[in-house]
Order: structure tokens, then sequence, then C-alpha cells
């Protein structure tokens, strides 16, 4: 499958940012996350986390623990996203689940789509036979650790799947990376449709 | 206090950089779609599920990225048998697992998803712990010998000489000759050194059940330290997550987890004992005491298949195998193993979530099994709190229990 082994930086032995706050006691989480951090997020993310920006996830109404450890994830370099690298460095764990709790808590507002309801008709074929509502729910609102998948942007549920499927990269959830096992492109493609445009 | 300009400097400065990749990133070129797309199989977890259970929800639990703090561990809930009480030892280290103990007294600790193998120094009054190596892909096995640390992830494994006194250490990097295949799935290790001073690591089968794709998965190996003389020990072993020698007969004796999706209440896991290498476990076709597997099907599918001593119940996941040496505990705990259930996820009612003992019978075909430490899961809600995996026994006779879910390390004391 090609998989991309963690660059050679991973192996050197450090005292990271995140390696020192384990030498405190984790801290009080607080209420609201910095705003500074939130406009931030908005930046890429949209208003109340609903993504305007093709190819950038919606966060509205993702899984509180979802969102924590896909932070965890790119704060510790697991998930490269580089968009995200600074903004990360060095975030507390308690700064993640206040943005983590926020987000949860976003009413998800899907953009308008035209529907191509053949497309739409195949990606649901797909669902159904991949079971893909058995972690993501019926209603595909995801949950505890699997994301939302309803109304999210179609560009990135193409992007995100296809990287499953070819490149799961460290610390990718190795049972989604072989529930997309023999999918050709354009399954995918009919996939992402379905569930961009899907309103429960 | 935030002023009002950083703010709106900072959505500035995001907004560019986010506009700046959009515009410039492209997704990484597709390779072309595998070619045997309609030989290719069902992903793990769902292998071997019936057309009666696509509805089902069942999915493998979440694990927890980030520090859990100790005031919200519920400690008061763990009930152990009178006279043992459990402590808070360590916490802050999400996903903990599987212990090594360095001679100095630094414990190493494993974990999988988060990548990270971290290192606990007891002050005495506290302890601290840091990050040794991140960025792994689920360095879950941890051994300690002669001074150095061993640790292997699914694709690599290191070796960190010195390391309790030179923390800073550079890795020696072994993974060649350890010669690790490349499925993922059921291939992260318990690793752990023999009587005989051979390292024992398991390679599972990358699958919920099948035939494995070759003759790398579903067995126990052992090496020596350097990850020379590799020996495969045993065979037909899905997925072994624990192992611990006996340490009067010196006999290795490891659990491993049943196959999902044929029932709520089996094929059970599994309580194995080692007494001659070679021996055949029975994945995929024979399971627990002799269960016949439902897809992968041969004629007399448990000949010259070793039986469990003990099945050790539906789904529950056993992790960690100890034999408890100490005189902490009283003495009818001598030799005692002690095996922890980190709980089901393929089951309509949960199981497991606990620790316990086993006594094997004198005919090795049956034991006595009895809870040690419960309270991570609720009975009347079937809601789990945490997800005890491993034990280590301290010089003192204490023992150590993880517990993956809370990133947490609990200490079992007597009190005389």
């Amino acid at each position: 499958m090609g998989v991309r082994r963690p660059a050679a930086a991973g192996l050197v032995t450090r005292l990271t940012a995140a390696s020192l706050l384990l030498m405190m006691t984790p801290g009080q989480v607080p209420a609201q996350p910095p705003p500074a951090i939130l406009a931030s997020c908005a930046a890429c993310h949209g208003p109340g986390g609903n993504s305007q920006i093709a190819q950038t996830p919606s966060l509205a109404g993702q899984p509180k623990l979802f969102v924590e450890n896909q932070l965890v994830l790119i704060r510790e370099g697991l998930r490269e996203v580089a968009q995200m690298k600074d903004l990360m460095a060095g975030m507390s764990d308690e700064t993640i689940i206040a943005l983590a709790r926020h987000f949860a808590a976003q009413k998800p507002a899907p953009k308008a789509l035209p529907v191509n309801q053949e497309k739409a008709r195949l990606g649901a074929a797909t669902a159904g036979k991949m079971l893909c509502g058995t972690c993501h729910l019926p209603d595909y609102a995801g949950q505890n650790q699997v994301p939302r998948l309803a109304g999210q942007d179609e560009a990135y549920l193409l992007q995100s799947m296809k990287q499953f499927r070819d490149n799961p990269g460290p610390g990718r959830d190795t049972i989604m990376a072989a529930s997309l096992y023999g999918l050709s492109d354009a399954d995918l493609t009919n996939l992402a449709h379905y569930l961009a445009t899907f309103r429960p | 206090m935030v002023t009002r300009t950083a703010v709106v400097a900072a959505a500035l400065l995001s907004l560019a950089a986010c506009q700046t990749t959009s515009t410039t990133t492209t997704a990484p070129a597709a390779p072309a779609a595998p070619a045997a797309a309609a030989a290719a199989p069902p992903p793990a977890w769902q292998q071997g599920r019936t057309a009666d259970q696509a509805s089902s929800k069942l999915a493998p639990h979440a694990g927890r990225m980030t520090a859990t703090p100790a005031s919200e561990i519920p400690i008061a809930n763990f009930k152990l048998p009178p006279g043992f009480k459990a402590e808070i030892w360590a916490t802050g280290m999400p996903g903990a697992r599987a212990m090594a103990r360095g001679d100095g007294g630094k414990i190493y600790i494993g974990t999988r998803g988060i990548g990270r193998v971290y290192e606990v120094t007891d002050t005495g009054a506290q302890r601290t712990s840091r990050v040794v190596v991140d960025k792994l892909v689920q360095p879950a096995g941890v051994a300690f010998k002669d001074g150095s640390l061993y640790v292997i992830a699914i694709d690599k494994a290191l070796r960190f000489d010195g390391i309790e006194k030179n923390p800073a250490v550079a890795p020696v990097d072994m993974t060649a000759a350890f010669r690790l295949p490349k499925e993922q799935h059921h291939n992260w290790k318990y690793i752990a050194f023999g009587p005989d001073g051979k390292l024992y690591v398991p390679f599972g089968a990358p699958c919920n059940i099948c035939e494995p794709p070759s003759k790398e998965y579903a067995q126990l190996r052992r090496y020596n330290a350097d990850g020379s003389g590799m020996e495969v020990i045993a065979t037909g072993i899905r997925n072994t997550q624990g192992f611990a020698w006996h340490p009067v007969t010196k006999e290795l004796w490891f659990t491993d987890h049943g196959r999902d999706w044929m029932s709520d209440d089996g094929p059970e896991d599994e309580l194995n004992r080692i007494a001659a290498t070679g021996a055949n476990f029975g994945f995929p076709y024979c399971h627990a005491n002799g269960v016949a597997d439902k897809d992968i099907k041969k004629a007399n599918p448990c000949e010259g298949v070793t039986l469990p001593v003990t099945t050790m119940g539906p789904h529950a996941a056993v992790m960690g195998v100890h034999f408890y040496t100490g005189t902490m505990f009283p003495a009818e705990y001598r030799n005692v193993m002690f095996v922890a259930r980190k709980g089901s996820w393929n089951r309509t009612k949960k199981f497991g979530y606990d620790v316990v003992t086993v006594r094997p019978a004198a005919d090795g075909r049956s034991a006595k099994i009895e809870p040690f430490m419960t309270g991570f899961l609720n009975p009347q809600t079937d809601a789990f709190t945490g997800r005890p995996t491993y034990m280590l026994q301290l010089p003192d006779g204490s023992l150590l229990v993880s517990d993956e879910q809370l990133g947490a390390i609990y200490r079992i004391t007597y009190g005389r």
C-alpha cells in the first residue's frame, strides 16, 4: 500500500513541549477556548466551524472525542496538516479539549448543494455495501472517535478517503483504511457526493 | 488578556495561510486503484459478519488521546478483595499499555495510536513522566534487558542503550534484523524477554478471520536480542497481546483474542500454555475449546491443535499475564496468574473490563477464574470508564495496573 513511514526526526529522543507538559498535573479545562485560537480556526474552517473553503473540513457538530484525537495527532506530527502546524505546536491538552467541546456544540450548517441523483444513488449503494453506518451511524452524524460525514465538504471527503485508501499515515485508523480496500476512484467520488449532500 | 487587535491579526494570518495552501496544495496524485479490486478482502473488523449482523452498531471502542487528570479518574469505583487497596500511581500518559521496568527502576510504557513511549521516574513522593520517543506506528512493545530499552512498533525495532543514565541516547535501529511484515492489523506487539534470554515477539493475523496472506502471520516468534536467530515457536495464534513464564515450571503462558462476529457468546478468548515449541493453536480453523470456524473450513479442524488450558470469556480482549512472585500479597497469591481483560466491543452486553486471577486445575485442562480488580465497567448502565491492560510487579511486591483508556497507572497494595 506504499505506507509512508515517519521521518527520521521521529526517532530522535527529545523533550517536546508535550512531554514537558506531562510532568505537570493536568490542569482545568477552560470553559471556552482562547478567542485568538478560535479566530484562527474560523479563518479556514469557517464561522462556527462550517467550512466555506473547498477541501477544508467542517468541524461543527463533530464528535468531541474525534476532534480531540485529531488535534492531538496533528500536534504530535503523526497527521501532517501543514496549515495547522504552527497553531498546534505546544498546544495543551486542556485547550484541545476546550476546542473539541466548542466545535462539538456548534450546529452544522452545510451548504446547499445541487444533488446529482445518479452519483448519490451509486454512493448510497456503496455506503450500504461497506456498512459505513455501523461506525458513522445511519445518519452519518458520527460518534465518539468516528467523524460526522453528513454534509461534510465534498472535496475534502474525497481527498480524505483517497488518503486512507492509498497512503494512510501513522496514527490514522487502520480499521478505516481497511474499510476502503478495493474501492475505485469512481466509488469514492460517488460516496463523497452522497455523504456531502446527505441531509438527515 | 487577549486584545482585539491580536485576535484580528491572528485571524488574518491564518486566513492568509489557508488561502495560500488551498490554492497551491494539490491532493497527492492518487495511485491507480488496486488492480484486484474484486478480490480485495473486506476490512478486518467486518470480515465474517453475517447478513443479519449488517445493521449492528457494534464497533471498536474509542481510545482517548488527551491526558486525563487524576481528579477525573473514578478510583473509588474499584473493588478488590479485602485488604487490598488501589491508588493512582501515575497519570497523564494517554494510551499507556504495556510496562517494562529498567534496572534502575524507571518504568517504560508503550502505546498504540498516539505513537509514544513514556518513561516514568518515581521520586518517592511522586512520579514524573516524559516522552522517550514519539511519531512511531503503534509502539506497543517495550522490554528492558541489560541496561537497554527495546521498543517494537509495527514497522520498527529500536534499542536505547543505557537510557536510564543517558536520557538523550539515540536509538540503535534494528528494524532490518527483525524482518517485520507489512500488514498492520493485529501487528501491534506485546514483547518480553524469556528465561532463555530471547526476545519473544508475536505476529497477529491481519484480519478478523482469514487464511493469513503469508506464513509470516498468526504466530509467536523468538529472536536473539539483536534480531538474529529468529525461530517460530508456535502457530495458529490469532492475536496474542500478553504472555509470561511460570516462575517454577518456566513454561510460557499466553492470552489469545477470539474472532468476532460469530456470536455474542463466542468463540471465547483463550489462555494457552506452551509445553513444547512447534505447537499449533488452531487459527483460523479451530477456536477456543474446539469450536470450528464458520467461514474458514476444513475437515477435522481441531486435529493436531493444542486447545487452551481455559477459555477466558467471550470477546473479553484478554491482555497481559503476570505471575505474582512478591511477598506483599497473602501467601495464597504466590505464583498465581493475573490476567487483564480489556473488555469487549463485539458483544451486545459488555464483558470483561477487569483483572482476574487464574488458578489452573491440576489436570491442566481447566482453571478457577476469579475477579480481582473490578469497577471499570458499570453493569447497570453497561458503560465503561477504564480499560485495564497490563500488570507490572514492583520490588516491594505491589502490583501496577495500566489503564489504556485513561492513560493512568494504578498501584495495588495489600495492607497487613
